[in-house]
């Protein structure tokens, strides 16, 4: 991997947020971006505007031509190969670029989704898992654009539940081919990919991956579905009856197929929210300029409290979202950069590092798809009854948000995985979370004296911060020792604990890249006092439920005595602090800093 | 042939103007390559391209800062930048001074750069240098082509388009339509870190700007909110004219 330019992100380990308190210069935030990443942002920030957005209605009409003229330009650009090893036209640069290049290209959702899946999801699999041959056959042809690669894993009856599929794959009697049978749900791309990456058991039994190509004897792709939004992404089912796929294009080891499928998904969902950041902040630029010339009452309508408040709100929003996209790209690079990319067993390596972020990487995903579905929420209602119409982009964001709460795992899914995953790394000892839930118990028991508090103006929110890591584990303590082993079976309170799980990791992102930057970007104090507001009560109500669902009847009192000490902070002026950011959005006529 | 491809780093056009004492302040303003500059660098590439053993040298005089902006021209295919580093404010005048000096220095052959300065509007800058070197110059140029070692092309007059071949050296000033410039491509940008940017201090040119900056100030145009009772056509269309006549002055 080579890195655009070394910055010193600390190398954490997956899931310590939780339980370690980091300094500011120890993330990694934008603006630690180098000189060729600010660059790279620049041209495709302005080819989203200049080519996407600007075909955006053809896009959406399904004009696909279009959107693979599109693709093969951001092959000749570079753009396709981010993640791909240099001798097959790519670049290999590190994650952060990766994901920076996924979130300027997301001003419209059915390109972005075109893009993901054919960067992410389609070309991963090949060049993690591929052979020599496969890669010498296949990879160059995606880098360039030429081909367009597809994933297909879902099925009618098989979503989150992707273990469950029923396509079937048999050795042909003379040993040359699989034969596959079967039919798959939902495929992105599958109107014009040339290559698919097909998930099929063996025997029924062994979970695999296949590579498939357009027009292999036997596959054929059904119709175009009618969806709710990213209308102009191709989604289609694909066929497969007898299926003749050469068994060299078995990718990866038979009955390891699950290995490829999940660990795919940890990128797709750091991409996924990384796109989401900019789906925000282009609904938000759509809804901040509507609402600056729109007229009411006499003056504009950016000139109410109201509509300040949906202005502000969003910005907090999406101000912690970029923060906690880059500070977890920005960790798994660092954990990255200490591997040895000429090692022959590296992508394993890569695999295994960035699985160590899962937890993380599902709160990427559904934290930030929650945000953007807020931010296109708000932003469609400043327009009134124009956001409901078509001629105004506030509807298409709408539509098209949807999707990301959905794909990628379900935002449930990945509340169980956030939650499960940091108790499995917890039990195993891979994590000293369980230390740190007896010492934060105790600590509760006793009225828990207060750390002292270090970073000057910010130290109402590191605190609140400090009280939603206490809320976190001390419930985590209360679920696991009423629930035991039991407690995956319990999927509210999974739930419950991931939320405010995510919000620490929210908070903790937003306030320490404040600390870092406030200096030079005054309004980042105040976006981060405004969102610390919204993120802790959020907390407040997730603890709430958690405290009801999980502390034993006998004991619930005195719990609540506890949880009400660390729930309590004194409320700041939300009024203040909105209007002093909508003041300075609605100036911009964009999300800046 | 040589190409000296001049720049000028602008405040991106979605950008709102700040003022701090007095002086446009943009410390956090997203700047760019002047729009009209970034098609001299384009034909520039072109230019070089057609002519094997060619060289694109961008230039910038301006604050530290341009040296963003020459990465910039870096990534899209110059093949080195030059910076002459000046944070005080120079008029066009003075900067066509250093543009013609290194022009000399350099033995360029030609130069291009923007018909119009994004910020401060000025035309000068092509003409100055022009006339400095005692170049031909030609502005406001929309198609530029090179065929035996002369320059071929078309330009803007007031009365209509005018076809020109050209000797070089010259001068030529871009326009909107010339060509459309390219993205950087990835490998460039990584590329670009590497190749040679040079930066020169202003006082090696010994040029004093004849025009000082005393103030700056936006012009805000406030809205009267007034609104015309219509009732009475006539008398509406009568106070209409009245007040574009004397409070509008349009009529």
């Amino acid at each position: 991997m080579t890195t655009t330019e070394a910055h010193s992100t600390k190398r954490v380990k997956g899931g310590s947020f939780l339980i370690e308190d980091l300094q500011p210069q120890d993330i990694f935030t934008p603006e630690d971006l180098s000189q060729e990443q600010v660059q790279i942002a620049e041209m495709a920030t302005a080819f989203a505007e200049e080519k996407i957005l600007a075909q955006i209605q053809a896009i959406e009409a399904k004009d696909f031509e279009i959107s693979k003229a599109l693709m093969l330009e951001l092959g000749e650009l570079g753009l396709l190969g981010i993640d791909a090893p240099e001798e097959y036209g790519g670049l290999a640069l590190d994650k952060v670029t990766s994901a920076l290049v996924t979130e300027k290209l997301s001003v419209s959702g059915s390109f972005a989704t075109t893009f993901s899946a054919h960067v992410t999801i389609g070309t991963l699999p090949l060049i993690w898992y591929g052979t020599k041959g496969q890669k010498d056959r296949y990879l160059s042809k995606l880098v360039t654009g030429d081909w367009i690669a597809s994933y297909a894993l879902s099925e009618s009856s098989a979503g989150s539940d992707a273990m469950n599929i029923r396509t079937k794959a048999r050795l042909s009697d003379d040993g040359k081919h699989y034969i596959l049978n079967g039919e798959k749900m939902w495929i992105t791309n599958a109107g014009f990919a040339s290559l698919f990456t097909v998930f099929a058991k063996i025997d029924g039994e062994q979970f695999s991956a296949f590579l498939i190509e357009r027009g292999t004897e036997g596959f054929s792709i059904g119709k175009e579905e009618h969806k709710l939004g990213i209308r102009g992404s191709s989604t289609c089912p694909l066929i497969l009856n007898d299926c003749k796929v050469p068994v060299e294009n078995l990718l990866g080891t038979a009955g390891k197929g699950h290995q490829i499928a999940f660990n795919i998904l940890n990128v797709g969902r750091y991409k996924l929210a990384a796109s989401a950041v900019r789906g925000s902040s282009t609904a938000f630029r759509d809804g901040v300029r509507y609402a600056k010339n729109r007229v009411g009452f006499g003056k504009p309508i950016t000139e109410f409290g109201l509509v300040q408040k949906k202005i502000a709100d969003t910005a907090a929003e999406i101000y912690a979202a970029e923060s906690v996209v880059y500070r977890v790209v920005g960790a798994i690079d660092a954990a990255l950069a200490e591997l040895d990319s000429t090692s022959s067993t590296y992508y394993q390596q890569v695999q295994k590092c960035i699985e160590e972020f899962a937890a993380e990487c599902s709160i990427l995903k559904f934290a930030c798809s929650e945000i953007l579905d807020r931010a296109v929420d708000q932003m469609l209602q400043l327009h009134g009854g124009y956001g409901y119409v078509e001629e105004f982009p506030a509807e298409r964001s709408y539509r098209d948000a949807r999707i990301n709460k959905i794909y990628e795992g379900t935002n449930e899914i990945n509340r169980i995985i956030t939650t499960g995953w940091l108790i499995k790394r917890g039990v195993k000892g891979e994590l000293a979370l369980m230390p740190a839930i007896q010492r934060v118990s105790e600590d509760v028991a006793q009225g828990g004296a207060d750390m002292p508090v270090v970073h000057g103006t910010m130290n109402g929110e590191f605190a609140q911060l400090r009280s939603a890591k206490k809320i976190a584990l001390f419930s985590l303590g209360l679920a696991t020792a009423k629930f035991g082993t039991d407690l995956s079976e319990q999927q509210e309170v999974m739930g419950a604990l991931a939320e405010v799980i995510a919000e620490v990791l929210l908070l903790d992102s937003t306030l320490l890249r404040t600390v870092k930057i406030s200096g030079a970007k005054p309004m980042a104090e105040t976006l981060a006092r405004h969102f610390t507001s919204l993120s802790f009560a959020r907390v407040k109500s997730a603890a709430e439920r958690l405290l009801g669902a999980a502390s034993e009847d006998d004991k619930l009192e005195g719990h609540a005595t506890a949880m009400r000490r660390l729930t309590a902070n004194a409320p700041i002026n939300t009024v203040t602090t909105g209007r002093a950011i909508a003041a300075f959005m609605v100036e911009a006529g964009q999300y800046t800093l | 042939m040589r190409i000296l491809a001049v720049i000028r780093q602008v405040p991106d056009a979605e950008e709102s103007i700040k003022l701090k004492d007095g002086k446009v302040d943009l410390s956090s303003s997203k700047l760019v390559i002047d729009t009209m500059d970034e098609y001299g660098i384009e034909q520039a590439l072109r230019l070089r391209d057609a002519v094997p053993g060619s060289e694109v040298v961008v230039l910038a005089v301006g604050p530290e800062r341009c040296e963003q902006a020459l990465r910039g021209a870096l990534a899209m295919g110059a093949d080195r930048a030059v910076l002459v580093v000046a944070e005080a404010f120079l008029d066009a005048i003075a900067v066509s001074d250093v543009v013609a000096q290194i022009a000399r220095k350099e033995q360029a052959d030609l130069i291009l750069c923007g018909g119009q300065q994004a910020d401060w509007d000025s035309q000068a800058l092509g003409a100055a240098t022009a006339e400095r070197l005692a170049w031909p110059q030609v502005t406001w140029t929309n198609a530029l082509t090179i065929e035996g070692g002369q320059l071929v092309g078309r330009h803007d007059i007031d009365a209509g388009t005018e076809e020109f071949t050209l000797a070089l050296p010259a001068v030529i000033t871009t326009q909107q339509g010339l060509n459309e410039p390219r993205y950087p491509t990835l490998p460039n940008i990584m590329k670009a870190k590497k190749k040679e940017l040079r930066k020169d201090p202003i006082s090696d040119y010994g040029v004093t700007p004849r025009l000082e900056v005393l103030g700056a100030e936006v012009q805000v145009r406030a809205r009267r909110r007034t609104i015309l009772d219509g009732k009475d056509a006539r008398l509406a269309a009568a106070q209409l004219v009245d007040l574009l006549r004397k409070e509008a002055r349009v009529i």
